[in-house]
């Protein structure tokens, strides 16, 4: 009797240690992850404003790694939002850096071209990139 | 979504002969809060796009729901997977009128809001309050209102239920800024 209640005691600690852990998943890192998709901005966004939903099920939530020309690096307090041009006149591709990029984001010129990772969330009039590293940048 | 995509081109297309009058961001905040006495739970999204026209007062939002940021990646999951089924419905909309909108000015006054919230495919008609400032550039607008789970048809599961509050605070910061391409 004893011995079964022991082990009904210790199957219970790994659940609730098991839950625990689950609870405190942590958020998906980016730079660890492999690229599911790699393409230039002007793809990108042509493929979400030609047809959205098949865009949809094709991106959103994958590791995007994407190049494009940078045509504008804006900065709110630690976070950088890098705007890449597209052939599309009205849309481009926004990436929002991590706050761990920013040191290398003040480094970005714009008309330079940069190689971001990030991952899709959708598009607006932009395609949306967040947690976005950058891969390179010459 | 089809028509809201077509709103928004024509919005731009008027742009180019009405310059002043259309204010626009594309990284407005809005964040939502659940209180529970087990809980918080908080996630903001910085990404949200929103235009005013300033000739007639009316104003358009949506935001993608992916975009939404927790704290736990758990949470984050089942918001998205779970609770408004961001791959069905990946994005929400807001399109209404600023009532008064001729009494705005560039000191702080607080402006009711009518209009359709569409969250999770579902619609309901709001009015919220918004505490609103203008210049010639810039269009600001702050406040926070209250929403339903139950108007949305967001199901909770009964386990989680003590977790997640049926009243959710929704928060927003919008900092417009007259669109020039």
């Amino acid at each position: 009797m004893k011995k079964i209640s022991i082990y009904i005691l210790i199957i219970g600690l790994i659940g609730v240690c098991i839950g625990y852990k689950m609870y405190n998943k942590p958020h998906i890192n980016v730079a660890e992850k492999p690229v599911d998709i790699a393409l230039t901005a002007t793809i990108l966004l042509a493929d979400f404003s030609s047809n959205e939903t098949s865009a949809n099920a094709k991106y959103l939530d994958k590791i995007i790694a994407v190049k494009g020309m940078v045509t504008t690096v804006e900065f709110d307090g630690e976070k950088t939002a890098i705007s890449l041009q597209t052939k599309d006149d009205f849309g481009s591709v926004v990436c929002y850096l991590t706050k761990e990029e920013f040191k290398k984001s003040t480094e970005i010129k714009e008309g330079q071209e940069v190689v971001l990772k990030g991952i899709c969330t959708g598009f607006l009039m932009d395609v949306i990139l967040v947690k976005c590293i950058i891969m390179n940048s010459k | 979504m089809k028509i809201l995509y077509a709103f928004f081109v024509c919005l731009f297309l008027v742009s180019f002969t009405n310059a002043q009058e259309r204010f626009l961001t594309k990284k407005g905040i809005i964040s939502f809060f659940s209180e529970t006495p087990i809980e918080n739970i908080e996630a903001q999204n910085n990404q949200v796009l929103s235009i005013v026209d300033a000739s007639s007062g009316k104003m358009a939002i949506a935001i993608l729901m992916k975009s939404f940021m927790f704290k736990k990646a758990l949470m984050q999951e089942h918001f998205n997977e779970n609770y408004v089924e961001s791959d069905k419905y990946p994005k929400a909309t807001f399109k209404g009128d600023i009532i008064d909108f001729d009494n705005i000015t560039t000191s702080e006054i607080t402006l009711a809001i009518k209009g359709n919230l569409t969250i999770h495919g579902k619609t309901k008609e709001i009015t919220i309050e918004a505490v609103t400032k203008k210049t010639d550039e810039v269009i600001e607008m702050t406040g926070n209102f209250f929403i339903n789970l139950s108007d949305f048809d967001v199901k909770i599961p009964s386990v989680v239920k003590n977790n997640i509050s049926e009243k959710i605070k929704v928060s927003f910061r919008l900092y417009h800024k007259t669109y020039k391409k």
